[in-house]
């Protein structure tokens, strides 16, 4: 409930920065304490979802099933394309072997195909290799990568990272060629905290022993599930004798079962999908790794992390007590603006910092102040109340300045 | 004794069991040769089960999409074909024409490849490499042309750099029903596949002309696909071209795709040779799989097991590999199989999860299989056509389909041919999945049931057992030899006190070099004897026991011959040797150099090496003198003296040959000619077991027979 007083807040006092050199040490000191604290309360603002197939091969179809349905699920419920990452290591559609030319199944009955019009694969082929994976994970990426093939995360984002492949005993085989470990994405994990570009991230993984690769992570916020314990196998759901393939895996398979019955404004939580997992029909135990994340699963609707739908606050006020300095494209929860929006913020806190160190004093009694704020309990008031008392501040300080 | 060796160094572990092992070398080559020959016998017990290694080939996971359709497309085709024959006796080439038509109307690629059947010769010079394309056709007439029909189908979205080859040997001027189905069910798939979407390598069929034997037909389209000949290609011109295919004023195939030139399309992946035998005493269709090329060379197990398994369990067809069937009714393995089924069932009782017994009768057969399995891939000669493809590093093998009715009935027909159909789609289909060659399942193996190996780290055990006492004996021998040639001289120069006896000792400790020299004279000898067939093959008229009678005699004139040249200087070499230690050291060498011997073998050929060890190694181990058994004049040493015959007898190959030919086939009409025809096969097809029967196991017998009647 912080947060939209703090919203309101920064931005008059960052005007204010600008205005009253006098004042600028005592108005960045909230600014300040507005960004530190906004860590663990930002708002859930935006949702992304990495989807990864890991295995190349004519025999592997199933996996590029896996993550296409996925793909096609995620976008149904709301994520738009510039938010999905999609990483394919083979084009199945494309396999001199595939009976159905640029098709794609995940069913026997050929009702849908998963290959349509509207497929955009971000990393392809041999592109999907564990460094780009690690890459896409924690934005470092070479300056030349398109911003489409970067996770532009940020704070307040839900992310879903779906993998799918053949894996072991605490890794994941790319490729054909290399693994990634349960220490690297421990590692990966740990840094996109670090460097904030995750709220929250729920780790889908459908491999053999898939529990595994969890065993390493220690990041707050993070929600593991993987389709099979250590020392289990996952299979495949079946085979599709036209295709000459098996289509999809078990546990996405059911998976998918269980979102094909939902649409965008459903409330299913986490754990009704969790509980829809039956071992008997998985023939593997789906493990779910939940002691890193906060929130009561009961609480979470699916669609936090398999759609883009938000928890909206509705203040009363509005805009209505805005200056009409405000830029009005502020409000606008987009993801590229609130990036330039944080950049901004960020430039506040090292104003603030230089200043510091020159009137440190005023600090304590805004502190004072704020504790006082946070108390008050008709915040509104106390903002219109902020506000009328800057009117002679700021004709005392124009008197002063002339 | 213990105190006064303590300043000497104690000799390391393995030193001192060699030691050990030397000192009790009797005991240790009798548990040895035992322990061998039972490994050898329990490899049916120790056989697994065939599983599919290669995870891309997915066998039977699609469904057959050969349609009646295509077989009853199939079915005309063999109709017209036997229709041809009894039309028009001289029907060659109106028979290849039709294929040529049937197969450009589905789209195919077709060409003609012109050939002249090469006879097989033996080119001492050539043996390992096969014969150069540049001496071809030097001594053939224009009347053995023979020509192969090949029909290539593109897939359509491949990358056109593999291919899958289909095999259909067959005879244009005597078309039998047999070749008239095959060729029919190859039509069926080839049909069929030319609609498919799914192909991701092309499809060669190859009508293989086979007039002048089978194998000969596809070598040599082989080697024209992967060694093109360029510049001077006149073969046509030599022989006036007899343009037997394009005939002048009929132009009825002028709109077909038909190609002048050789056509073709990427390496190879795999290769099926299809036969259909209309003989057949089976009350089911069945199929045999012939594997073996040249050298006891095998294909991928992954290929035998895709085959296996799309024939047992999508087609219901019993599938056989070969058998030595006479070994079936033998009551000696009978009991065997009995005794190791008791074991098992008191191995299973003690712990439940000891599952090695198995039914005596499974015994038997597995047995019987493996023998033969054991006999194919000793002999180096390839079971059929596909031993061609081996040359290239391709995996091949022959289908041979069976139905278990007369073929004469037509409703049988599309049945047979479905059948046989879908079982050649599947196999095809599984081998398209194929992203790298085969590579992963086990090249080196024996079969002892269609479903059912032993993999060469199982069977290598029998061989290293059964070598493994010849070292050791070997090395207690010279070490005899040298102790009591030091005894020797001491006595003799104490008795006569002369000086330098050191140099006396130093003299005899190289006496062994004398036995050395003897040895190579005969391995000489066995080089020269292999040499001389290609002489009496120039001889024109002989019949094969001539020519044999002739060989055998040269082969004794060129011991002869050696011997007055080189063994002159052994008399005063030996001198120096008392004789009745000169035995010893021979054997010594013996021994030492058929080791070697069989080594080398065993990484050609293992099972040559493990059936030339059943017999080179107990001759070479119990070899001794006559004249010492006989002075003896014990019960003991007349048996020894006897077994020492026995085995000098049955180790000569020829009756080595005779024997194991009237043990399987019966002794009736058996004559030493036919061992003849059975060595010139096997330098006709550049085996390398007639190197070993002659530069090892031929010195290897005449050395143990000169130790037997050594006169010491």
């Amino acid at each position: 409930m912080g947060f939209p007083i703090y919203g309101f807040l920064k931005f008059p006092m960052e005007v204010l920065v600008l205005l009253l050199v006098c004042l600028s040490n005592i108005s960045s000191c909230v600014a300040y304490s507005s960004a530190s604290s906004s860590f663990d309360t930002t708002m859930h603002t935006n949702n992304w979802a990495v989807l990864v197939c890991t295995s190349r091969f004519w025999f592997n179809y199933r996996h590029m099933a896996n993550t296409l349905s996925l793909y096609r699920t995620v976008k149904r419920l709301g994520i738009p394309d510039e938010r999905i990452i999609l990483m394919l290591a083979d084009d199945m559609a494309c396999n001199a072997r595939n009976k159905y030319p640029a098709q794609v199944f995940n069913n026997e009955n050929h009702k849908l195909n998963l290959y349509g019009d509207n497929v955009e694969v971000d990393y392809r082929g041999y592109e999907v290799t564990v460094e780009n994976f690690l890459r896409v994970l924690t934005g470092r990426h070479e300056t030349a990568v398109p911003r489409s093939k970067r996770l532009l995360s940020d704070e307040g984002s839900h992310i879903l990272l779906y993998m799918t492949g053949h894996g072991g005993d605490e890794f994941l085989k790319f490729q054909d060629s290399e693994e990634l470990q349960s220490h690297d994405l421990a590692d990966a994990v740990k840094q996109m905290k670090e460097k904030r570009r995750f709220k929250e991230l729920l780790i889908m993984v459908d491999t053999c022993q898939a529990a595994t690769l969890f065993s390493q992570l220690h990041s707050p916020g993070v929600l593991a599930i993987g389709s099979s314990m250590k020392g289990e196998n996952s299979y495949s759901h079946h085979l599709d004798l036209d295709v000459g393939v098996s289509v999809v895996d078990r546990f996405t398979f059911y998976t998918l079962a269980f979102f094909e019955r939902l649409n965008m404004y459903d409330n299913a939580s986490l754990s009704s999908l969790f509980n829809s997992y039956d071992p008997n029909k998985l023939m593997s135990t789906a493990y779910y790794r939940m002691d890193l994340y906060q929130r009561r699963l009961e609480e979470v609707p699916v669609t936090n992390f398999f759609g883009s739908v938000m928890e909206t606050i509705h203040t009363e006020s509005g805009y209505r007590s805005k200056p009409s300095k405000m830029p009005l494209g502020q409000s606008v929860r987009d993801s590229d603006r609130r990036v330039l929006r944080n950049s901004h913020n960020e430039d506040g806190i090292s104003n603030q910092i230089t200043e510091e160190y020159l009137q440190g004093s005023g600090r304590y009694i805004w502190n004072a102040i704020l504790g006082n704020a946070d108390t008050v309990e008709n915040v509104d008031a106390f903002v219109c109340y902020g506000l009328l008392l800057m009117l002679p501040l700021l004709l005392l300080s124009t008197w002063l300045s002339r | 004794m213990v105190g006064s060796d303590t300043n000497k160094l104690k000799p390391r572990p393995i030193v001192r069991l060699g030691i050990l092992l030397i000192s009790h070398c009797f005991f240790v080559s009798v548990v040895c040769l035992t322990a061998g020959v039972l490994a050898l016998l329990l490899l049916p017990v120790l056989a697994k089960n065939t599983y599919i290694s290669e995870n891309a080939l997915m066998p039977g996971s699609s469904n057959n999409m050969l349609s009646s359709q295509d077989v009853s497309e199939a079915n005309k085709l063999v109709k017209d074909l036997t229709s041809l024959e009894l039309r028009s006796r001289d029907s060659g080439i109106e028979s290849q024409r039709l294929i040529a038509q049937y197969m450009s109307d589905l789209g195919a690629e077709v060409t003609y490849h012109k050939f002249y059947p090469q006879l097989h010769q033996f080119h001492p010079l050539q043996f390992f490499s096969g014969p150069d394309s540049g001496i071809i056709g030097k001594n053939n007439s224009c009347s053995s042309l023979g020509v192969n029909t090949v029909g290539i189908i593109r897939a359509p979205r491949g990358d056109g750099k593999e291919a899958i080859v289909l095999v259909t040997p067959y005879n244009p001027t005597k078309t039998g029903m047999g070749e008239a189905l095959s060729l029919g069910i190859a039509y069926s798939v080839f049909s069929l596949l030319s609609r498919v979407t799914w192909l991701a390598k092309d499809i060669i069929w190859l009508v293989a002309d086979s007039q002048y034997g089978e194998y000969s037909a596809v070598a040599d389209w082989l080697r024209e696909y992967y060694n093109p000949v360029f510049g001077n290609v006149n073969t046509g011109d030599t022989c006036k071209e007899r343009n037997i295919l394009y005939e002048p004023g009929q132009k009825p195939y002028a709109d077909r795709k038909l190609y002048e030139g050789f056509k073709r399309a990427g390496t190879m992946a795999a290769a099926l040779v299809i036969k259909v035998t209309t003989e057949s005493d089976y009350f089911e269709d069945s199929l045999n799989i012939y594997a073996e090329a040249s050298n006891g060379q095998m294909p991928n197990l992954d290929l035998i097991n895709i085959v296996n398994y799309l024939a047992v369990h999508k087609q219901g067809l019993r599938v056989r590999v070969k058998k030595m069937l006479s070994l079936l009714n033998s009551s000696w393995l009978n009991t065997l199989g009995v005794i190791f089924e008791y074991l098992g069932q008191i191995a299973r009782s003690l712990n439940p999860q000891w599952k090695f017994g198995i039914p005596a009768t499974e015994y038997v057969e597995g047995i019987a299989t493996l023998a033969s399995s054991l006999y194919y891939q000793g002999l180096g000669v390839p079971t059929g056509p596909h031993g061609a493809f081996r040359e290239y590093q391709i995996d091949a093998i022959t289908l041979e389909i069976s139905p278990k009715v007369s073929l004469t009935k037509m409703a049988r027909h599309n049945e047979f041919l479905l059948r046989g159909g879908r079982l050649i789609e599947g196999v095809i289909r599984s081998v398209n999945n194929l992203l790298e060659k085969f590579h992963q399942s086990f090249f080196l193996y024996l079969l002892t049931s269609p479903s059912k190996f032993v993999s060469v780290g199982v069977y290598m055990i029998s061989f290293a057992l059964l070598v493994a006492p010849l070292p050791i004996v070997a090395a207690s021998l010279h070490s005899n030899a040298n102790n009591s040639d030091y005894n020797f001289t001491k006595e003799k120069s104490s008795s006569r006190a002369t000086s330098g006896s050191k140099d006396d000792v130093k003299h005899r400790s190289w006496n062994w070099l004398n036995s050395a020299k003897k040895v190579l004279i005969f391995h000489l000898w066995g080089a020269v004897v292999s040499l001389l067939p290609y002489f009496v093959c120039q001889m024109p008229n002989f019949t094969p026991t001539t020519s044999f009678l002739v060989w055998a005699l040269l082969s004794g004139f060129s011991l002869l011959i050696l011997y007055l040249i080189l063994g002159s200087q052994f008399s005063e070499t030996a001198a120096f040797q008392p004789r009745d230690k000169e035995w010893t050291s021979l054997k010594s060498v013996t021994i030492s150099a058929s080791f070697i011997g069989l080594c080398l073998m065993s990484v050609i050929n293992f099972a040559t090496a493990e059936i030339g060890a059943l017999l080179i190694v107990p001759m070479c181990l119990i070899a001794r003198p006559l004249k010492l058994d006989i002075e003896a004049k014990s019960r003991r040493t007349f048996a020894k003296a006897a077994c020492n015959l026995i085995l000098g007898f049955v180790g000569f190959p020829p009756v080595t040959y005779v024997l194991f030919k009237g043990a399987f086939e019966g002794f009736h009409g058996i004559n030493i000619g036919e061992f003849w025809n059975w060595v010139e096969s096997l330098w006709a097809w550049n085996s390398a077991t007639y190197l070993f029967i002659g530069m090892v196991h031929l010195p290897c017998w005449a050395l143990c027979i000169h130790i037997l009647f050594h006169p010491c």
